[in-house]
């Protein structure tokens, strides 16, 4: 369903980022970015929705007909994509002036006109599938909060509900339970799991937990020094780990 | 070699603690002489001072009520050149903000109009409005809300470039316009601040709306000059207290507005 062939990044300053990167994922896939800090899993991630341009190599994602390729698309064309691609981030980027349900119909965006959305014309069917979407994360009680009063977990739930009601075929996590206390970041997990199995989203995470990975991943990619040196089952081995992490790496430190 | 240039700089610094005191004392003495500042001017016209003060006195209480109409006028014209200044600033403020604005030539172009209403002073395009549209506060309100386009452009702008940029990313990535993702997540973020900066610029539009009535934008301030020129004294320091009342009350009304109605929500 995506394919990414030969992609490559580099830094303005010339440090590389990312070498020739090859792999693909099918429907549903839940897959999980290993690598140290630094490796370029965040900007690999970026790249798969145009959100960072890629130097060289191709990201063709074929969701429903005709695939769309995502290097070299006009803007528009981008937008299409986009609306097929959910993103949520580890700062959860949520408008936190905004009420909670407010910020879910964002995901809406991309389907409705500009000039529509400007004077606030979600169709009452819109806004139905919001509040079930806030209440599949279970904080359909907090659909009137302004999104900044919220915990780090909830406002993480928020952003899962706005991807949700954008029905993407693809789902992009960013670090997603980085700034969130083990509980909050089993919930968040939960949450993405569920929501790929249930809607048959592919889903990609970065992830700084081996562990989280582990348990929740079908499949783990892993990242060092810009290339994969891991792509297998998410049953990994600890040295499987250290070719990702370095030899120093101990897997019962975690 | 950094320590080198360390030192450099330093002795750079040592000489600056001298020269800058004697540059400002040079400065400070040839401007004295150059415009003829004399303690003995003072002194002398301290008579004639006197004897203008002691003229205005009583005030003319009988000219208040008639004068409140020319005070609001004042209120009116700092008001509409307000609000017609806000609509003109915040298309050029989204122009001109580095992380909003669509290419570098029309930054550069937006920044232009910025700098140049807010150089060239109100009561310049004051005058040249009244004698393009004539005496009244209509000139005086077309100045306002060129003028104010300059100041409130770039305190709109600064407040565009400090936003979070995560939200806009996050509105962008579900595949919403441009102009979508500036009304949910750029407008939500700076509203505070565009509410303390519009505000703030009706207080001093107050003001400036007195000054351009002594060029002839009508309000209390043309009032003003038509009793000085007719040697109305006695309605003149009228005139003061009206002033004086008017510019407490914008002050008192928009600090109350940013204390009382946005107040609570710029804490957050």
């Amino acid at each position: 369903m995506l394919t990414v062939t030969h992609l490559s990044k580099k830094l303005p300053d010339g440090k590389q980022l990312l070498r020739d990167i090859n792999f693909s994922v099918e429907r549903g896939e839940f897959v999980a970015i290993l690598g140290l800090s630094g490796t370029g899993k965040t900007i690999l991630l970026r790249c798969l929705n145009g959100l960072t341009i890629p130097d060289g190599g191709e990201v063709i994602l074929n969701s429903n007909g005709d695939p769309l390729r995502i290097t070299g698309s006009n803007s528009s064309r981008m937008r299409e994509i986009r609306q097929q691609t959910g993103m949520i981030f580890q700062n959860f980027n949520l408008v936190k002036r905004r009420s909670v349900i407010e910020n879910v119909m964002i995901g809406k965006l991309g389907k409705i006109g500009t000039f529509q959305s400007i004077f606030r014309k979600f169709s009452n069917e819109d806004i139905e599938s919001g509040h079930r979407a806030l209440e599949r994360v279970g904080i359909s009680d907090l659909s009137h909060r302004r999104a900044g009063t919220l915990s780090g977990g909830e406002q993480q739930r928020v952003a899962i509900a706005r991807s949700i009601i954008q029905d993407p075929a693809l789902l992009l996590a960013d670090e997603p339970v980085a700034n969130l206390d083990p509980t909050a970041s089993e919930f968040v997990m939960e949450h993405l799991r569920s929501i790929s199995i249930d809607n048959n989203i592919s889903t990609l995470a970065v992830l700084h937990q081996p562990e989280l990975a582990r348990k929740y991943a079908t499949r783990i990619l892993g990242v060092r020094d810009c290339i994969i040196v891991y792509d297998g089952s998410a049953n990994i081995s600890d040295n499987d780990f250290k070719t990702i992490y370095g030899s120093t790496y101990n897997a019962s430190a975690e | 070699m950094p320590v080198q240039n360390r030192q450099v700089s330093f002795k750079s610094i040592r000489y600056a603690r001298y020269i800058i005191p004697v540059l400002f004392s040079i400065f400070f003495v040839w401007s004295v002489i150059s415009t003829g500042i004399s303690i003995n001017d003072l002194i002398n016209g301290y008579p004639n001072l006197a004897d203008f003060i002691g003229c205005m006195f009583p005030p003319a209480w009988d000219v208040f009520i008639p004068l409140l109409y020319p005070a609001l006028e004042t209120i009116q014209m700092a008001f509409l050149g307000t609000v017609f200044a806000v609509i003109l600033s915040v298309p050029v403020a989204l122009l001109a903000a580095s992380n909003i604005s669509p290419s570098k030539p029309v930054k550069v172009f937006a920044r232009g109009i910025i700098a140049t209403t807010r150089t060239i002073p109100d009561i310049a395009f004051a005058l040249i409005f009244v004698s393009a549209v004539g005496l009244g506060p209509f000139p005086g309100i077309l100045a306002l809300s060129i003028h104010s386009v300059g100041m409130l452009g770039k305190l709109y702008a600064e407040a565009i470039e400090e936003i979070d940029p995560g939200p806009v990313e996050a509105v962008e990535a579900v595949g919403a316009s441009k102009l979508q993702a500036i009304y949910y997540a750029v407008i939500p973020q700076v509203t505070p601040s565009f509410v303390a900066t519009t505000l703030y610029r009706f207080d001093t539009n107050v003001r400036s709306s007195i000054v351009l009535g002594l060029v002839g934008a009508g309000g209390i301030g043309f009032e003003l000059i038509m009793a000085m020129r007719l040697f109305r004294y006695h309605e003149m320091s009228t005139i003061l207290i009206i002033i004086f009342i008017v510019v407490m009350f914008a002050e008192w009304a928009s600090n109350y507005i940013r204390v009382h109605v946005i107040g609570e929500e710029v804490l957050k």
